[in-house]
């Protein structure tokens, strides 16, 4: 059955602006399940919000709706989506606005928990679910209301393996109940022998197939120098008046031009690992880790210690790319020419007078990273950095990260999957509350 | 299927006296928040007095009262630099009074969210205000924990980026603008962004699909408030 048809759709963001989309055509059948690729800033947030009919600028072209259709759209980052503050209460706001009997409600809600597979209180705070949990909660909060249509914006950045999984076992049952779904990928591959059709979206328009980009530069394989730039005695991550996150039972050390992979599920304590490295972690018990030697403490490294964290677009403010990039070198007194080198290699000349503000999310993402690393601290730390990028925009990932390492830098990675085929020295991985490393065959010996 | 493991609890419907509660204390809070501007000096010493039950029955509610002095402290010193470099050391006790109020103008307000629900607050003002207008209070209240861990980070972001934002050099009022600049203005940015993205994701629930909506009733919760 047709649920939904776009014909001919063009659309751009005003006059004078790139068509996003050109004379493109889609048709939804219900039952069935796509998976929508493209580059990073090829508009495929903008599609899903088109065919939920939730597109607030004006378009060409025909749209059809099978009438009463009731879509839902989870949109790729859950925490901008949250509204309410109880688990209960976030699923129920689409049934509230539907204007249902408030007794009909908590029986619906826990349905759609039990859907999700999310088995949590309808009293419980949402700020105690992981990522992954919270992004189910999203889909609980579209499913209670039974749409028709399901749209899931880039879930694999979101969610680590174990949530994939349960995210496909979802996702069969919806598509074998009759619910169409259509997901927006960078990693389709993942979600192989669920989808019926896999489309590409790029010059604005959708044809059958997968986007593939070659991914040309890779991260080089480098020997570590002997000066040690982080070490800890064994130690219980710990919130004051918190059970142990996780233990370390193992010292750990990096030295320096080290790779370092930080890796655990959503929810596992990476992040705050990374804080406490960089000394803005509080309410923590204190920890038996020193960073060139020193207890952390925010801002007592100067220019040896950079942090990216999650959503490095959030530190943006200047008026230019340029005056973002020069920001750290002014402060530390650094060559101002640096800024203008780094962006001359990573492509983004043409962008250096534009204000950061107005560029796609991928060129932003660079920009943070770029106002790091032109300053070349000593150690990096990477909270996710590769989330919702393609190859293209890892290639300048890994372009950035190989210069530094030349010159020394010992560079720490966290990701909620490992990073295959990585030249790491280490990894850290935490599971089931513990912390253990493993090492590179030649660090093995080194560290024996 | 493999599931998260939490125990699953049967929410029960709120009480008809639970909405009473709520609606009194929202007067209340907004008559004694006025009063901390409008009240003579002489009567502070009582609405100090009414102020510091409430907080005594917020922290029995477990509401956390960290965030709101941690800011107080924050804007006693700003206070008192400002008058210092204004009118020098005559009327630093006018600026701790200024202080004083403002912390007494925010304490009921602390109160209000510590011991009741904001959806009990929505409901509540849905039936004074429209739907959308009451919407819009009690995403701006739920937003509010969202927005200071936001100001948090990005604050930490900036001052490893070589800021001059540490505690010590805000010190020196030259250094107040880089705090505005590289702090609020980004922070700024990303609560239009958040609103816009709040817009749509509600959109997203059907928002605006009936001209009447229907509440959600919490269960009931520990403290027997909310």
């Amino acid at each position: 059955m047709r649920l939904i048809e776009l014909d001919g759709v063009n659309f751009n963001y005003g006059s004078g602006q790139p068509w996003i989309f050109r004379d493109l055509d889609f048709r939804l059948e219900s039952g069935s399940c796509h998976c929508i690729t493209g580059p990073t800033g090829s508009g495929k947030s903008t599609l899903l919000q088109l065919i939920a009919g939730l597109l607030s600028r004006p378009f060409e072209g025909g749209v059809f709706r099978r009438q009463g259709l009731l879509t839902g759209l989870v949109m790729q980052d859950p925490q901008v989506q949250l509204l309410r503050q109880t688990v209960g209460a976030e699923v129920a706001f689409a049934l509230e606005n539907l204007a249902l009997a408030t007794e009909q409600m908590i029986p619906m809600v826990q349905r759609a928990l039990r859907r999700v597979g999310l088995f949590v209180s309808l009293d419980c705070p949402i700020s105690n679910l992981s990522l992954g949990q919270k992004y189910r909660l999203m889909m609980a909060a579209q499913l209670v209301c039974n749409p028709t249509v399901l749209l899931l914006d880039e879930p694999w950045a979101q969610l680590d393996d174990r949530g994939v999984e349960e995210l496909i076992m979802v996702i069969r049952g919806l598509v074998a109940d009759g619910i169409a779904v259509v997901i927006s990928e960078h990693n389709p591959r993942s979600f192989d022998g669920l989808v019926d059709h896999f489309w590409q979206l790029a010059d604005g328009q959708l044809k059958p197939g997968i986007y593939r980009t070659q991914h040309a530069i890779p991260l080089k394989a480098m020997s570590c120098g002997d000066e040690v730039i982080v070490d800890t005695d064994s130690f219980d991550y710990r919130f004051v008046g918190d059970s142990p996150l996780f233990s370390c039972e193992q010292p750990l050390q990096v030295r320096r031009g080290e790779l370092v992979t930080l890796i655990g599920d959503n929810g596992a304590g990476k992040s705050s690992l990374m804080k406490s490295l960089a000394g803005i972690q509080s309410n923590t018990v204190a920890l038996p880790i020193r960073v060139f030697g020193e207890r952390p403490k925010a801002g007592a490294y100067g220019a040896r210690l950079g942090l990216l964290m999650q959503r490095p677009v959030r530190q943006l403010f200047e008026n230019s790319v340029l005056d973002e990039i020069s920001f750290s070198l002014k402060r530390f007194e650094l060559p101002l020419e640096n800024a203008a080198a780094l962006l001359q290699d990573l492509g983004l000349e043409a962008f250096a007078k534009q204000s950061p503000h107005k560029l796609s999310y991928g060129q932003q993402h660079l920009v943070a990273l770029a106002s790091l690393v032109c300053y070349q601290p000593q150690l990096l730390l990477l909270d996710d950095p590769m989330a919702g990028l393609d190859a293209e925009y890892f290639d300048r990932f890994c372009l950035m990260v190989n210069r530094l390492r030349e010159r020394g830098t010992a560079v720490i990675v966290s990701s909620h999957r490992p990073l295959r085929q990585l030249p790491v020295s280490q990894q850290w991985d935490i599971a089931d509350g513990m912390l253990t490393v493993s090492y590179a065959l030649e660090e093995a010996y080194y560290a024996s | 299927m493999p599931v998260s493991h939490f125990s699953r609890s049967q929410a029960t419907p709120i009480s008809s006296r639970s909405l009473w509660f709520a609606g009194t204390a929202m007067v209340l809070a907004l008559l004694l928040s006025s009063a901390a501007f409008f009240v003579p000096q002489v009567y502070l010493p009582w609405l100090a007095g009414i102020d510091a039950l409430l907080v005594l029955h917020g922290v029995i509610n477990k509401g956390n009262l960290g965030g709101l002095l941690r800011y107080i402290l924050l804007q006693l010193l700003f206070t008192m630099v400002l008058y210092l470099a204004i009118h020098g050391g005559n009327q630093v006790g006018q600026g701790v009074m200024a202080v004083a109020r403002i912390l007494l103008a925010l304490l009921p307000g602390w109160w209000l969210t510590s011991t009741v629900s904001a959806e009990a607050i929505g409901e509540l003002l849905s039936k004074v205000m429209p739907s959308k207008w009451a919407f819009v209070i009690v995403a701006s209240i739920n937003l509010l924990p969202f927005m200071v861990n936001e100001a948090r980070e990005i604050y930490q972001l900036q001052l490893l980026r070589g800021a001059r934002i540490s505690p010590k050099q805000l010190l020196n009022p030259r250094n107040w603008s880089e705090l505005c600049y590289c702090v609020l203005f980004p922070l700024l940015v990303q609560l239009l962004k958040l609103a816009q993205q709040t817009a749509t994701a509600a959109r997203a629930r059907h928002f605006g699909h009936k001209s009447r909506r229907t509440h959600w009733r919490p269960g009931q919760s520990e403290n027997g408030n909310k």
